[in-house]
């Protein structure tokens, strides 16, 4: 039974199958509880076309047996979390959801839930993962699923709106997603008169108080044609569609207003390539790459490349560039390296934390321009600690230090006032000195019309 | 069902009934609409890859064959 003991940590709650780890290739065995199921998704084409549009993850079946069939799904490099995309990128997973529920109806199906976590991100686009989700539609009945939605996608998208992205990371606290009724008090009182927020959000949220006494399951469920479940599909599709989120960026027009010119920025570019190249990395990540201008200079050469930045306008730059340019090697996300998502859920192990899963990565090289500023000083992050951050997860690192004299620095010193003096470690050699703890120093560069210095160092 | 792992939350599954009623009207009137604004020339196009909730179908039948 060395499959029960590899089992995945989040592949508990569904009775269907599990997913485990079968050295190092993560396989999904279903119970023969599931088997009706799997056969006529199988057999009528209903996954086969879901794959080929591209909406759920391929998948192979590698064993089949009375007590136990085994699939194995196409490698995802790195998942990423709900708390961690941007705002069209949840916006895009909610939708791609509410796609594969319309024609699952439409064949028979239906999704039994809609998890946010369902969903991630692959190849550019928004990918189903979870290929046990569907079960046989019963005629007249509701969509069980449907209060998870709200709470997992509806619910999120529609307070980031009112109350920006910040919203998403409530999805680390609630791992099942926003209660209905703290959505319906938190959105302001207007959304009242609105003919889809009212029934979907504030609504619910007073007929689940209605009915939280029911212990007896007496109450009966009233029957729900499918051609209205199919229009609160379409409805909440189409809301959703338009959504959008007003929010200032602080970082999202940051290189129109950097304090270097466009030769000293093609430069920087020259010399990042120049040392990337010799590396030949496999997989690459930009930490605080803003909207991966730096990462798409070796996007021709490096198979798989992640951009993170803590500003998610940033992250939805980039994720329209992806889309655009049909990339399908950028991965962009939400991070805050002052603050990377921690592991959640049940026994803290259903969701890793962001360095789990960056150790597993194990990007070859790692890039962090113009970031080290931010983490030391506005941060107050020791050098030697932000190195071993670095150290816990990159084989080579590409990191650049902006000096005293950098305008960026010099503005960040100032605001720090009578504590200015505090910060006086924070020059070339102190800094050399607190990464020589944790890497070897390659390569030593001043980027050329600024006041950086380019380091690539390799992992002791 | 054999598979009520979770409880989807019986107000939730009351209310879809409201919330199908409240959408087939929302949704009938915004037929309409678009129906008059093309009728004068004033609908735009957007680009997006999700402007639609169907998925193509071709392949299904591919498939049988």
């Amino acid at each position: 039974m060395t499959k029960k003991t590899n089992a995945h940590e989040a592949s508990f709650r569904d009775p269907s199958g599990y997913i485990f780890h079968d050295n190092g290739t993560l396989r999904r065995a279903i119970k023969p509880v599931y088997f009706p199921q799997y056969k006529k998704l199988t057999e009528s084409g209903f996954f086969q076309n879901l794959i080929q549009n591209g909406l759920l993850i391929p998948h192979e079946e590698t064993s089949n047996s009375p007590e136990e069939i085994v699939i194995t799904p196409e490698k995802i490099p790195f998942i990423t979390n709900p708390y961690e995309w941007s705002f069209e990128q949840y916006r895009h997973a909610a939708l791609h959801t509410l796609k594969i529920q319309k024609y699952a109806l439409s064949k028979g199906f239906i999704l039994k839930d809609a998890s946010a976590y369902n969903v991630t991100f692959h190849k550019g686009k928004p990918i189903f993962i979870d290929t046990l989700s569907f079960d046989f539609y019963e005629e007249g009945t509701p969509w069980r699923a449907y209060k998870q939605f709200i709470t997992h996608f509806f619910g999120p998208l529609v307070l980031a709106k009112y109350h920006g992205t910040e919203i998403f990371k409530m999805m680390q606290t609630y791992i099942d997603g926003i209660p209905v009724k703290l959505i319906s008090s938190l959105l302001p009182t207007r959304t009242k008169l609105s003919s889809t927020l009212y029934p979907n959000i504030h609504l619910l949220a007073k007929m689940e108080s209605k009915h939280s006494e029911d212990y007896k399951a007496e109450t009966k469920i009233a029957t729900l044609s499918k051609k209205a479940q199919e229009n609160i599909l379409q409805s909440l599709f189409e809301y959703i569609k338009d959504l959008k989120l007003k929010e200032t960026s602080e970082w999202g027009d940051y290189y129109n207003k950097t304090n270097y010119n466009e030769t000293a920025f093609e430069a920087k570019k020259e010399l990042i390539k120049k040392w990337i190249k010799p590396l030949n990395p496999q997989k690459l990540i930009d930490v605080g790459g803003n909207d991966g201008t730096f990462g798409r200079t070796v996007i021709d050469s490096v198979p798989h490349i992640m951009v993170t930045d803590i500003d998610s306008n940033a992250v939805d730059h980039n994720y329209r560039q992806v889309q655009q340019n049909k990339e399908e090697n950028m991965l962009p996300f939400v991070c805050d390296v002052l603050q990377p998502a921690p592991s959640v859920g049940f026994n803290n192990t259903e969701r890793n934390s962001l360095i789990e899963r960056l150790k597993e990565y194990s990007p070859d090289v790692t890039m962090a321009l113009a970031l080290i500023h931010h983490i030391t000083l506005s941060g107050n992050v020791p050098f030697e600690k932000s190195a071993a951050f670095f150290a816990s997860f990159s084989k080579n690192l590409i990191i650049e230090l902006p000096t005293r004299d950098d305008s960026w620095v010099e503005s960040l010193l100032v605001r720090k006032r009578e504590f200015i003096n505090h910060f006086d470690f924070y020059n070339e050699i102190e800094f050399e000195k607190g990464y020589s703890t944790y890497f070897d120093l390659e390569k030593k560069e001043a980027v050329m019309g600024t006041k950086r210095i380019l380091y690539l160092y390799k992992r002791k | 069902m054999n598979f009520l792992y979770f409880d989807p939350g019986l107000g939730a599954m009351i209310v879809q009934a409201v919330v199908a009623g409240a959408a087939g009207v929302l949704l009938f009137s915004k037929g309409v609409m678009y129906k008059v604004k093309s009728f004068f020339g004033l609908t735009k196009e957007k680009e997006d890859t999700y402007d639609s909730i169907d998925i193509e179908e071709q392949d299904t039948d591919d498939k049988k064959n």
